[in-house]
């Protein structure tokens, strides 16, 4: 045995060089969630829920610390073979899914005092409405699942912003999305929507996986390389005899990236899974996924695609204006807050991408400070409507959320606070986000980013009639039916509170996270 | 000559053999159609529940099927590890391991634990 | 000293939003005790104000806030400034004083106002742009919740299109600061900076487009021909204190801009955009009169002549960048009629809302063929509307006069063509005296007999604002010793 294990290393055969140090924050993530799996498999069940949630917490909270603690001179670079970039956007950007994944935890997390009323279906297996379904309810089981889940999801949200090849983003985005798609189809109210919803989700999630890899194979046939700047390498000293297979490939590419972020024309998805999803997963989902995506396609585009970014940038212009003004105008007739808040997520997503387009330094600031604003109210947003319920139910449709101003107050007045944010009121972070990604775009976007911020401050103003018709019908509304709040909601309330503090905070004093993201905006080559 | 004559050849031949054999059969073969062809197995296990409509898969199939994906995996990384595993060294041998055990044992630990071996 | 008056009540409001337990008197006396002392406090500062020179400040106040992008929170007051934020602080007690009686849900209604009253004192103290900005969003979000909350009608719809133009419009306004910005170098936000270093100086059409982008911005909320059609339905359906703040004051935030920075920070732009100011300022000012003659609802009457009063800022203001020969004088003049007209309207149209708001209280209606001989069993009430009129068509001895003769007298000097505006000063007259003689001659019939006369906190709230305009026609000197060395620092800047 011995004489195996000292084999020679030498040879043909050379050692990947893993920084320990610097993918600690993914390895404790994808370590916790596996041992998560084992909770599942080996605690008995009325102990799971409080050591999942625990483990999750503890798990991320020791990312966190492994992420900050080390000097960052010390794990900025490539890692594993080239595999990895650890630099400034991924660090912070991984540093603000683990924060706000914690936050997300917390809303999953919520029980309402009781055993019975989280947000997730007792049994995912049984049949929808069954006897098997009832009886799990009797017994009081409940899907710890969803932790180990929203944990795997959020290491491969991690390796997604920090991939620095094709073949590891196209892993991450499974390890990220496949989660995703169960946790979707777990809601305890209206299942059949929620099983609709995950199978939409899967479905359309997959085709554009397929999108992604088929361009992936294109890219490396042009460029004779899966890493990511060895691309943009080969696509500034091209000589031009590949080129048919660049803008193909490269549009196949951004297409699996916009439909994660929820650009049109790939939204559809958006707002069936948005309304269909637990609202506590859909608001780690449409945050997170949404910091995940853009961080990817940041790195995709400033380190590969930058040199080529005359051939496919108009097409990219298009859909970032075609986003804006569709998601703003589906959120006009929306008559259900989920869907509500799926479309402006549509129109969110527009306003990153004008951002993103501007090609400068100072734009991946302001888009990572816009991922960091749109999150954190996001995730509260989601929170909130997931404690405002009717008969038990969660009360989505908007006439339910008429006069809710005059019978809980602290309720109306955060989400009205998020709306605004949502809106661009000054501020709030919504503003400051807003004036971080259209600055670059007026300086260094040329013609195409001007033209893009005005569709933009239309959209906007289109959008914030629409939240500000909600706040109208919230205060100046008389109430109808018996719309109440889950209650006691101790950790909703925690993480509502971060939402709104976050969202206050980076309206009065933006300057310490702008000089953040600022100076985390290099990427690694 | 253009990179992509032979591409768009093979693109046509792929078309045409597919067109060929499909045209063939319906043109050729017998049709003789009964009630065993119309459903949905046709290696001679009757679905169940039966359903009047011919009937849906039972869901355990699926996780079957589910189980064998989880070893087929695992079999497909074996064998390049197996193929230049005296050149790799400790260090892959602990990854390998490391891997194993993870889709290994903590994925069936968790099946096995929740009952997914058992048929009924 | 600057911040104190615009965050006190800022803070009361929150003091009043977050304790439930306040009662409506308690809610109502807060409002006047902060106004009151915001008044007070106004007066030190203009006791203590001492012109500060050329692009200068008093009583400047800069903290770094977002140095990432060159903004700081950056506060001062000028000639300009000055006499807006008194005739602010004015308008405001005028409106706590008026609604210590009404009724529906005082505290929030406390709360909103305190908050309007903040918004807007930074708004005209304000030296940096996104400062500027932030507050000019604040102040259009409270104002929309007083429509939607507090008024009447189609109050929703009003509402909502008075909050859909404005914010379009402050959409614009940030895309040309966004402009200036961008523009700048080294890159900031400061206004006192960017008037020193007028970005865009050689690059007409960019200067144009920012210009363009910040035109629009202001003339939404001035408003102008053609982006005032928000207005009259803003008015009819909002409260009277609603109105006589969004009238006396939010209107005033478009055209202080345009003074503040629009023409001294693109001086280059603003001369060749003169002629298209000059043509906007006479048709607003034409527009407003005949459509303003034309109405039978009082509220939307008084509504129109702010789109004819706001006119004659505007053609005074294009005027100014008309260079031509030796008129540095007449064009100090205009803007010095300009400043005065702001503050004359604010006070004057205050008192006009307001007094409305008096006529819907006691009979429920704007519409003036439902009165008549109401001087008679309500002769306060008459008088006061009379002496309001009076100020409003520009009677000498009153502060509209003393306004819209500058005015004129800087404005034709230096471009006779804008003589043609002149008419709507007679309209005006013709529509005031016909208003009063429609509602309140002849035999007393209609909605008039049984009209209760003003009573103390009407008239304590109307009676200051009106006095104020009478003590300007009669010694304008005192505002316009303030307003003069400004004006003329401005005109510098305009022609450089």
């Amino acid at each position: 045995m011995t004489a195996l294990l000292t084999l020679p290393a030498a040879g043909e055969f050379e050692m990947a060089d893993i920084n320990y140090v610097a993918i600690a924050p993914m390895i404790v993530v994808f370590a916790a969630a596996v041992l998560g799996v084992l909770v599942e498999a080996f605690a008995p069940r009325r102990l799971r829920y409080p050591i999942q949630v625990g483990l999750a917490v503890l798990a991320l909270v020791i990312a966190f610390a492994a992420l900050v603690l080390p000097d960052a001179d010390s794990v900025t670079g490539t890692t594993v073979a080239g595999t990895l970039a650890v630099d400034g956007p991924s660090r912070f950007l991984s540093g603000v899914l683990l924060a706000l994944g914690l936050v997300g935890l917390l809303v999953m997390a919520e029980r309402f005092g009781g055993e019975g009323p989280d947000a997730f279906t007792p049994m995912g297996a049984a049949t929808p409405g069954s006897a098997i379904e009832s009886a799990a309810a009797r017994a009081g089981l409940a899907t710890t699942e969803v932790f180990p889940l929203a944990l795997f999801s959020l290491g491969g949200m991690m390796m997604f912003t920090s991939a620095n090849d094709l073949l590891s983003m196209f892993v991450a985005l499974e390890v990220l999305s496949l989660p995703l798609y169960i946790l979707t189809g777990l809601a305890r109210r209206r299942r059949l929507l929620s099983q609709e919803a995950a199978l939409k989700y899967f479905l359309l999630g997959a085709f554009s996986s397929a999108f992604f890899l088929f361009g992936a194979g294109l890219i490396y046939g042009y460029a004779g390389s899966i890493r990511i700047p060895a691309i943009g390498e080969a696509a500034a000293a091209s000589s031009g005899d590949l080129e048919p297979l660049l803008l193909p490939g490269v549009a196949m590419l951004l297409v699996g990236l916009l439909f994660k972020v929820g650009a049109v024309p790939f939204h559809s998805w958006t707002p069936d899974v948005y309304q269909g999803a637990p609202s506590p997963v859909t608001g780690f989902m449409a945050a997170c996924t949404k910091i995940a995506a853009f961080g990817a396609l940041l790195r995709l585009v400033y380190v590969g695609l930058e040199s080529t970014r005359w051939e496919w940038r108009p097409g990219v212009v298009v859909i970032a204006a075609l986003t804006m003004i569709v998601g703003a105008v589906l959120s006009v007739t929306q008559t259900d807050i989920k869907r509500l808040l799926a479309y402006s997520s549509v129109a969110h997503a527009g306003f990153i991408l004008v951002g993103l387009l501007a090609f400068d330094i100072t734009a991946v600031g302001g888009v990572m400070f816009y991922l960091v604003a749109y999150g954190a109210s996001t995730i509260a947003a989601f929170a909130l409507v997931n404690m405002v319920r009717e008969n038990g139910a969660e009360a989505t449709h908007l006439s339910q959320w008429a006069g809710l101003g005059r019978r809980h107050p602290w309720v109306a007045a955060a989400m009205t606070l998020l709306l605004l944010a949502f809106a661009g009121i000054p501020l709030t972070s919504g503003f400051t986000a807003k004036v971080a990604a259209f600055m670059p775009a007026v300086a260094h976007g040329g013609l195409s980013g001007v033209l893009l911020v005005v569709i933009g401050v239309l959209a906007s103003a289109v959008t914030a009639f629409v939240y500000v018709k909600v706040i109208v019908l919230m205060y100046f509304t008389a109430p109808s039916g018996d719309v109440g709040l889950a209650q006691p909601a101790l950790l909703s309330v925690v993480a509502i509170a971060v939402g709104v503090v976050l969202t206050v905070l980076l309206g009065v004093v933006p300057g310490p996270l702008l000089d953040l993201a600022a100076q985390s905006s290099t990427f690694v080559r | 000559m253009n990179p992509y004559i032979p591409l768009g050849i093979l693109l046509a031949l792929g078309f045409g053999f597919a067109l060929l054999s499909v045209g063939t059969s319906l043109v050729v073969g017998p049709a003789r159609a009964n009630v065993a062809k119309a459903q949905a197995y046709e290696c001679g296990i009757q679905p169940t529940p039966q359903a009047p409509e011919g009937g849906r898969f039972p869901v355990k199939y699926y996780l079957t099927a589910m189980l064998f994906v989880i070893f087929d995996i695992e079999a497909l990384f074996l064998y390049p590890f197996a193929v230049a595993f005296d050149q790799l060294g400790l260090f892959t041998l602990m990854a390998v391991v490391l891997f194993l055990l993870n889709s290994f044992f903590v994925a069936d630990a968790y099946v096995w634990r929740r009952g997914g071996f058992e048929w009924d | 000293m600057l911040s104190l008056i615009v965050f006190l009540p800022l803070a009361v409001a929150v003091v009043v939003a977050a304790v439930p337990s306040l009662g409506a008197a308690a809610a109502r006396w807060a409002w006047v005790a902060v106004s009151a002392v915001e008044l007070v406090l106004v007066g030190v500062l203009w006791a203590g104000y001492e012109d500060p020179g050329p692009n200068g400040l008093a009583f400047e106040e800069q903290v770094p806030w977002i140095p990432g992008v060159g903004s700081s929170y950056h506060v001062g007051v000028d000639g300009l400034s000055l006499p807006l934020v008194a005739m602010t602080a004015v308008v405001f007690l005028a409106c706590a004083v008026y609604a210590l009686r009404d009724g529906e849900r005082p505290r929030a209604q406390t709360a909103l106002f305190l908050f309007l009253q903040g918004v807007s004192l930074g708004v005209f103290v304000a030296a940096d742009l996104i400062v500027f900005f932030v507050f000019f969003d604040l102040s259009i979000v409270g104002m929309y919740f007083v429509i939607a909350g507090w008024g009447h009608g189609n109050a929703a719809r009003s509402a909502l299109k008075f909050f859909l133009y404005t914010f379009l419009g402050s959409l614009a306004l940030l895309l040309g600061f966004i402009g200036l910005y961008v523009a700048s170098d080294p890159h900031t936000f400061d206004i006192l900076e960017l008037v020193a270093a007028t970005p865009l100086e050689d690059n007409p059409l960019a200067g144009g487009l920012v210009l363009a982008a910040i035109l629009v911005g202001l003339a939404v909320k001035t408003p102008t021909v053609p982006f005032h059609t928000w207005l009259p339905p803003a008015h009819t359906d909002a409260p009277a204190t609603g109105s006589a703040v969004l009238a006396g004051v939010l209107l005033k935030m478009g055209t202080y801009g345009f003074v503040r920075i629009a023409m001294p920070i693109l001086p280059e732009a603003w001369r060749g955009w003169a002629w298209v100011i000059v043509v906007v300022g006479i048709v607003s000012v034409l527009y407003g009169a005949f459509v303003a003659l034309a109405q039978t609802n009082l509220k939307r009457m008084i509504a129109y002549t702010s789109v004819n009063h706001m006119g004659y800022i505007i053609l005074a203001l294009g005027a100014v960048g008309l260079i031509a020969g030796d008129t540095a004088q007449a064009r100090s003049v205009a803007v010095t009629g300009a400043v005065v007209q702001m503050v004359s309207h604010g006070l004057i149209t205050a008192a006009l809302f307001l007094l409305a708001g008096v006529m819907r209280t006691r009979a429920g209606t704007y519409d003036m063929g439902a009165y008549g001989g109401l001087a008679t069993p309500a002769p306060r009430f008459a008088a006061l509307f009379a002496i309001a009129a009076f100020a409003s068509l520009g009677l000498p001895g009153l502060s509209g006069f003393i306004a819209e003769f500058q005015i004129f007298a800087g404005s034709i000097a230096v471009a006779p063509v804008t003589a043609i505006a002149l008419p709507g000063i007679l309209i005006t007259a013709a529509l005031f005296l016909l208003a009063l003689q429609r509602v309140f001659t002849g035999p007393t019939q209609g909605q008039s007999p049984g009209f209760a006369d003003l009573h103390g906190r009407e008239l304590w709230s109307v009676g200051p604002l009106l006095a104020l305009s009478l003590l300007i026609g009669v010694l304008p000197q005192v505002l316009l010793g303030v307003i003069e060395p400004a004006s003329a620092a401005l005109v510098d800047l305009v022609g450089r």
